[in-house]
């Protein structure tokens, strides 16, 4: 396969959602319930079951996640060594965004008197 | 153990590869979450973009087989299986059932829409003419506009094709009296159709002389409220428009509210008489 998004601008709509899954399963594999669950008591935002899985597909046509022998009918998911590499790239993209968006609103904030 | 209806109906809608591949882990995810109709149209809609997404869907999975081939299939040229047609796994839809299923929604919402443009072609829309409701002004206004309305003359509103009539002033003005009652109660006040009730002629203003209505068509002849008198054909008296006086002191005529004029009964049931002879008409 291989030929999936492997960037998250590529995801369109499901590059949130993306983020969401990649970081819930940096801490281990997850089938498809614990995620939304996980997701929901990090990210505060719920994950529709049809948004989940269209953004597992797509994660896994990139090679970000792999897929796991099945634990009765629900199947677990890991992330993999280039899905971990996307998501520390994304989180240091964010960082970085995170930085200069604190900086320019403490410029804004402390600026000279009006 | 069978998955309930429902979650066989929304896997139903991802195509086949799709369901081979997560259909089971799908309903197990269903089951212990089950989906409300948010999540139910958030399946709907990743099923559609997992259809129109083909190349996403991944191969069997833990891929010692070759890739499948992707589906690229040239008009007319047989799918591969062709004969033997697999049984479709529970909630699975074919190819067939999914293009019936949107053909259907597609009819369904072509009707829906020209169920909704053929109401709002036909929803009545009254702004002006028949049916629509006529604001006339104050009665302050009217007076000042037509003085003699206060002494009993009908003030003809065109737009509505009505007489309003100040029925103690018109009974005092047909009886030869004369009096002035500028400012009558929306009871005493009577909005006259002005369209003859015996062939629809149009009603012309009151004849000076009797203080009665004359049509010019067949003669048919009308006090001053409106009851029919002896002379000509109508069978009954002219018809009337609902009245109101709003909170602002307006005169409201509603000419989608017709009330039949009174019968056409004889002398003694007229609600007045004026001086002159009951068969007499305007000239």
């Amino acid at each position: 396969m291989g030929e999936g998004p492997s960037q998250a601008s590529e995801l369109g709509r499901f590059a949130e959602p993306a983020m969401l899954v990649l970081v819930s399963l940096s801490d281990g594999p997850k089938h498809g319930y614990a995620i939304m669950t996980d997701v929901e008591a990090f990210g505060g935002a719920s994950l529709g079951p049809g948004t989940l899985y269209a953004v597992l597909a797509r994660l896994e046509a990139g090679g970000l996640i792999e897929p796991l022998e099945s634990d009765e009918r629900r199947r677990p998911y890991r992330l993999t060594a280039a899905g971990a590499a996307a998501l520390a790239g994304q989180l240091a993209e964010m960082g970085r965004f995170l930085r200069i968006g604190r900086m320019r609103l403490r410029g804004a904030t402390e600026g000279p008197d009006r | 153990m069978k998955a309930p209806r429902l979650h066989r109906f929304l896997v139903g809608w991802y195509p086949a590869p799709w369901r081979e591949r997560y259909g089971t882990e799908f309903l197990a995810l269903l089951e212990e979450r089950p989906p409300g109709l948010r999540q139910a149209l958030d399946i709907v809609s990743a099923a559609l973009d997992a259809r129109i997404h083909p190349q996403l869907r991944p191969g069997p999975l833990l891929a010692a087989s070759p890739p499948v081939a992707p589906e690229v299939r040239l008009p007319g040229v047989p799918p591969r299986s062709y004969g033997v047609v697999p049984s479709p796994s529970a909630g699975a839809m074919s190819r067939r059932a999914f293009m019936r299923r949107m053909v259907g929604a597609g009819a369904a919402l072509l009707s829906l829409e020209f169920l909704g443009g053929t109401l709002a072609f036909l929803w009545p829309q009254f702004r002006s003419g028949l049916g629509a409701k006529f604001r006339l002004g104050r009665l302050a206004d009217i007076v000042v506009q037509q003085p003699s309305f206060a002494n009993g003359w009908p003030f003809s509103y065109t737009p509505a094709r009505a007489f309003l009539v100040n029925v103690p002033a018109a009974k005092e003005l047909a009886l030869g009296r004369d009096a002035s009652i500028p400012d009558p109660s929306a009871d005493q006040l009577l909005a006259l159709w002005r369209k003859c009730p015996h062939l629809g002629c149009q009603v012309p203003s009151l004849c000076e002389e009797l203080k009665r209505f004359t049509c010019r068509c067949h003669g048919s002849t009308y006090n001053i409220i409106g009851e029919k008198l002896k002379e000509g054909p109508a069978e009954r008296g002219m018809d009337r428009f609902a009245l109101e006086i709003d909170e602002d002191g307006m005169v409201v005529i509603d000419t989608a509210v017709i009330v039949a004029g009174a019968p056409n009964l004889g002398q003694e049931y007229l609600t007045f008489m004026d001086p002159f002879p009951y068969d007499i008409k305007c000239e």
